[in-house]
């Protein structure tokens, strides 16, 4: 085709605007262009004339794992007389998962064929870590992401699901990691999932004493002969204190360094430098593994063992946060450590910040962080603390009035998706000979658009401010990911044969007698179930698109079929697809994408 | 049946004919290689181990401080993992980064001693990070450094494609850019996922019945709205505009390139190749390579465990294949317009640690490359590493700010003198010489014309 255009002396410029001519305006497509600010406007607060869905719908929405018609409709029948009694229920139901049964998602659980995730640790590292086969090897991560999807979709313990995901936010692990992806199921099952609602000084000590964190920041390898500093700078940067407290390079003893009294009663310097980083260091020296270590070979089942002796732990004195840890103290200077954290104000204020930016806004308001900050650090030895915790920030006004000020997160978006349209989607490891599976398709897809979970390779864990997710690189792919899920059957994406993973023209035709299939009736309905309510413009362009030539109220005939001839009349033309076709619209609108 | 209309369609829409031409400039007349530069940012994510990547030489004074500092790591001087000499064998390159060597030894690649932000002085990976990215030294913006040379570049009205933030989540260098399109993969950036019915033109079918509307030119209608929100998916859906008629896939390396196609990063650099000779008015770009943060680990070319050297590797083919790609003579010489600027948010302590790794240091190196770089010699000074000469008697000393080399590149080659208002509070500009061309008064930026008020 190059060679018919080489021989016209025209710039590629006019060719385009030629061409542009021949089949009507087109836009000018350029990144740049006059009249467009170069550089974002600074984000308004409030957003103007925000549509904003039924206050239920909004709660769930930014509770869950994405607004579903039933759960919806089971919230209104909770014990209360107004919206808020019922969400109080509502979330005290949620803060005991226990109590709350779960088969639905439990049976597909257990059909998906998962063979790793009742293996006990030693399990684990005997028949996957110590396996060279690299499929065999990582197993238990593959099987904790097919499984971390299906409770995100069907699991009824939909605030644990979603807490169980921030924390492993906060306790980020590279899943694929060689040795640590190997133990993934312990880490995930007895390490974060356990303490989602119990204390977090206790999951501190279980994360650092986990197979999988010892490996993904080194601490098994650090002794008094080789101190490894990789975890204690996380620990305090990433787990505890935050980068907020962070002093940089500076002599501890600085005057201009505030002290004061913290959590356990006593004084302590309230920011920390990197002395601080290097005498924790010091303190969980020979917190480490039973790993086969060439001193302790017959110790090689994987789990966590303090080791005490001369090279391994350092016995001296050590002073972190100007606290003096006595020497010849052993394990107890790493329970000191995590004591002295746990309770310190600055790691109250940096928790509480993540997790009112989790569920408020990318900035929530300073009182309400001081105020779940202040909750934390009084309740950090209770067993229920982050139960509190989080059952205060649900039931804040800041939470109920808040709309809009997030976006769903790729994951978010893909699981939000499938449970508002009442999908199908069990990812398993099965396998379809050459066959791309649904499982691997979608997995790449949501890895696309930024967000596979347990792939984020920095210990920081994914962002969870809106700049990030609002890039033109995540929002297209997360676009393409939810228009593809409207055509992608079960099990093999593109075999015909097989079930579409949302049924939408089953649901529509169950919903609906044939005489009642108006474009109308039918956007209302898949309005209703995605997005709660009918904002505009999505419900009249959904509509528009719908409809073809037909009126809102006549009724469609739903086929698969070209309507006739070279100019087909388009209201009869492929109304299936058409359909599936408007229901990803809705999936991709604005509406359904934020929190 | 392929009609006229739908040739047309196909030409503007479906980017066959247009596709190619991009790789045949020629065709079209054009005398010179693109009238505008291109600066490439590479970041290595993780804190980069420099004195592995560019080691003592033989003849250097640091050796013995060196080797006796990295008993295990130390890149050898001979036998198999030896280093690649080069300035006299002042300094080695890493021996699995041979095609930076030819850059180095053939003068199109420059590298730069003791770069790093001299302050605020921070061990934290992403303090490091964000305060280079954002520009300011510790304050909180918003806003990339890049961002801001975009918006102060005095660029034409209209420009396809300012500037690419390689991945799914936009660099924080280009933060706050309306005009940057964030993308991991050229080929996969577009919204064609849907029914094959209603996958329709102006989508990416040519045959349709008339009037007949497809999803992705829905989308606009559902993102019209007032909000910061629908500015973002408005921002999308111009990118996904600009990169629709690109094909890709037909794109061929010139000058024998092979990009590695197990390689994300390599596969990233194809794309911007493609998008430079293409003539979008690329100004920017940034790219990341991850897996840096070696602690444990971080292995030795002359044995055959080495992680270092595998990142390094995959460093030193990227750039490698981009170089060659890019530099064609005449019309085609991309390279003399492209330049390559690699860094990392520290170097590594110069003291490994007991578990064959090396631990958050200060002093790093950068790389400068391309056809217009003053290449084939170091800039800037080192400290040297005996413990008086380091950083708290442990890091290599910062002795040249990032800003300086990034500030010489954003004023020579894309001739935009306000690196003031790039990195707030930075003063005292002068150039080292890495990159040729014209001096610029440097200077900051009345933020009036910066918006438009002219």
């Amino acid at each position: 085709m190059a060679s018919v255009f080489a021989s016209q002396v025209v710039s590629r410029r006019q060719l385009i605007q030629s061409l542009a001519g021949a089949i009507g305006a087109i836009d000018p497509v350029a990144m740049r262009r006059p009249g467009k600010p170069s550089v974002q406007a600074p984000k308004a607060a409030p957003e103007p004339n925000l549509a904003m869905p039924p206050p239920t719908v909004r709660w769930l929405q930014k509770a869950t794992f994405g607004y579903n018609f039933f759960d919806n409709l089971a919230l209104g029948q909770l014990p209360g007389a107004t919206d808020d009694a019922r969400w109080a229920n509502w979330v005290g139901a949620q803060l005991d998962p226990a109590a709350i049964s779960d088969s639905a998602c439990d049976s597909r659980l257990a059909g998906a064929g998962f063979t790793t995730l009742a293996k006990t640790l030693p399990q684990l590292w005997s028949q996957h870590r110590g396996s060279t086969d690299y499929a065999v090897r990582m197993r238990p991560v593959a099987e904790i992401e097919c499984a971390t999807t299906i409770r995100a979709i069907y699991s009824k313990r939909q605030l644990f699901e979603v807490m169980t995901d921030f924390w492993h936010d906060h306790f980020s692990t590279f899943g694929w990691d060689y040795d640590a992806g190997p133990l993934f199921v312990h880490y995930d099952r007895d390490v974060i999932r356990p303490n989602v609602f119990g204390n977090f000084r206790t999951m501190l000590e279980a994360v650092a004493k986990s197979t999988t964190m010892m490996y993904y920041l080194d601490l098994y390898a650090s002794s008094v002969a080789g101190p490894n500093e990789n975890f204690a700078r996380e620990l305090i940067e990433l787990h505890t204190l935050g980068a907020e407290n962070y002093a940089g390079v500076m002599d501890p003893t600085d005057p201009s360094l505030p002290v004061g009294v913290i959590g356990d009663g006593q004084t302590a310097r309230l920011k920390y430098v990197d002395e601080d980083v290097y005498e924790s260091t010091r303190a969980l020296t020979g917190w480490t593994l039973k790993n086969g270590h060439w001193q302790y070979p017959a110790d090689n089942d994987g789990t966590f063992v303090f080791r005490d002796s001369a090279d391994w732990h350092d016995r001296f004195t050590k002073y972190v946060l100007n606290r003096r840890f006595a020497p010849d103290q052993g394990q107890q200077d790493g329970f000191k450590l995590f004591d002295l954290l746990a309770s310190h104000p600055g790691t109250a204020n940096f928790i509480a910040r993540k997790l009112c930016r989790r569920f408020i806004g990318d900035d929530p308001p300073q009182s309400l962080v001081t105020s779940i900050a202040q909750l934390f650090q009084n309740t950090w030895q209770a067993p229920d603390q982050l139960r509190q915790v989080t059952q205060a920030i649900l039931l804040s006004a800041e939470f109920k009035n808040t709309w809009g000020t997030k976006i769903k997160r790729p994951f978010n978006a893909l699981v939000g998706a499938v449970r508002a349209t009442f999908g199908e989607f069990v990812p398993t490891l099965a396998t379809y000979g050459t066959e791309w599976s649904t499982k691997d398709e979608i997995n790449s897809r949501v890895q696309q658009a930024g967000q596979r979970k347990f792939y984020w390779p920095a210990p920081n864990g994914y962002p969870d401010r809106s700049a990030a997710w609002a890039s033109t690189g995540s929002l297209a792919m997360t676009w393409k990911m939810l228009v593809r899920l409207t055509e992608i059957r079960q099990q093999v994406g593109y075999d015909s044969a097989r079930p579409n993973v949302i049924d939408v023209v089953g649901v529509t035709n169950a919903t609906f007698p044939a005489a009642s299939r108006t474009a109308a009736n039918i956007v209302g309905y898949w309005c209703d179930v995605i997005l709660g309510f009918r904002p505009e413009p999505v419900y009249t362009k959904a509509l528009d698109f719908l409809r073809q030539n037909a009126t809102p109220t006549e009724v469609l005939v739903l086929n698969e079929a070209w309507a006739g001839g070279t100019n087909p009349n388009l209201k009869n033309h492929y109304t299936q697809s058409r359909l599936r076709s408007t229901v990803a619209l809705i999936l991709c609108s604005p509406d359904a994408l934020r929190r | 049946m392929f009609d006229r209309r739908d040739f047309l369609k196909s030409s503007v829409a479906g980017g066959g004919a247009l596709a190619l031409a991009g790789g045949s400039k020629l065709a079209f007349g054009a005398t010179a290689a693109n009238s505008y530069d291109t600066l490439v940012v590479v970041y290595l994510r993780g804190g980069m181990d420099a004195l592995s990547l560019f080691s003592p030489g033989g003849s250097n004074a640091n050796r013995a401080a060196y080797e006796s500092a990295r008993p295990s790591l130390k890149i050898p001087l001979s036998g198999t993992g030896a280093g690649l000499a080069v300035s006299a064998d002042q300094w080695r390159l890493h021996p699995r980064a041979p095609q930076l060597r030819d850059l180095y030894t053939g003068g199109k690649m420059a590298v730069v001693l003791g770069a790093g932000m001299p302050a605020p002085v921070t061990r934290s990976h992403f303090d490091a990070q964000a305060n280079m990215e954002v520009g300011l030294a510790g304050v909180g913006g918003g806003v990339g450094w890049l961002t801001r040379v975009l918006e102060t570049a005095n660029l034409p009205g209209t420009v396809q494609i300012p500037a690419v933030s390689a991945g799914s989540i936009t660099a924080t260098s280009l933060l706050g850019s309306t005009e940057t399109i964030t993308m991991g993969s050229g080929s996969d950036f577009r919204i064609d996922s849907g029914s094959w019915a209603w996958n329709v033109e102006p989508d990416f079918r040519t045959t349709a019945p008339p009037g007949a509307r497809g999803i992705f030119s829905m989308l606009p209608e559902l993102w019209s709205e007032a909000g910061a929100f629908e500015a973002a998916g408005r921002q999308t859906l111009d990118a996904l505009n600009v990169i629709k008629p690109i094909d890709f896939g037909a794109y061929a390396p010139a000058n024998g390139a092979v990009y590695d196609s197990g390689s994300g990063f390599a596969q990233q650099l194809k794309m911007l190749a493609q998008l430079i000779k293409r003539d979008v008015g690329l100004r920017v770009a940034t790219i990341d390579l991850g897996g840096w943060d070696t602690h444990d680990g971080q292995g030795n070319p002359a044995n055959s465990y080495d992680y270092f050297g595998n990142k390094v590797e995959e460093l030193s083919k990227g750039l490698g294949a981009f170089y060659a790609d890019l530099n064609g003579s005449g019309a085609s010489n991309y390279a003399g317009t492209t330049s390559v600027v690699v860094m990392s948010e520290f170097g590594r302590r110069v003291r490994e640690n007991d578990d064959g790794g090396t631990d958050h240091g200060y002093g790093s190196v950068m790389l400068a490359l391309g056809g217009s770089v003053n290449g084939g010699l170091t800039y800037g000074s080192f400290a040297g590493l005996a413990t008086a000469q380091l950083f708290e008697g442990a890091d290599v000393m910062v002795t040249t700010d990032y800003r300086r080399v990034m500030s010489e590149a954003v004023i020579r080659r894309l001739r935009n003198p306000n690196v003031y208002y790039a990195f707030p509070g930075y003063s005292g500009y002068t150039p080292l010489g890495i990159f040729q061309g014209t001096d610029l008064p440097p200077s900051g930026n009345d933020r009036i014309f910066g918006n438009g008020f002219q």
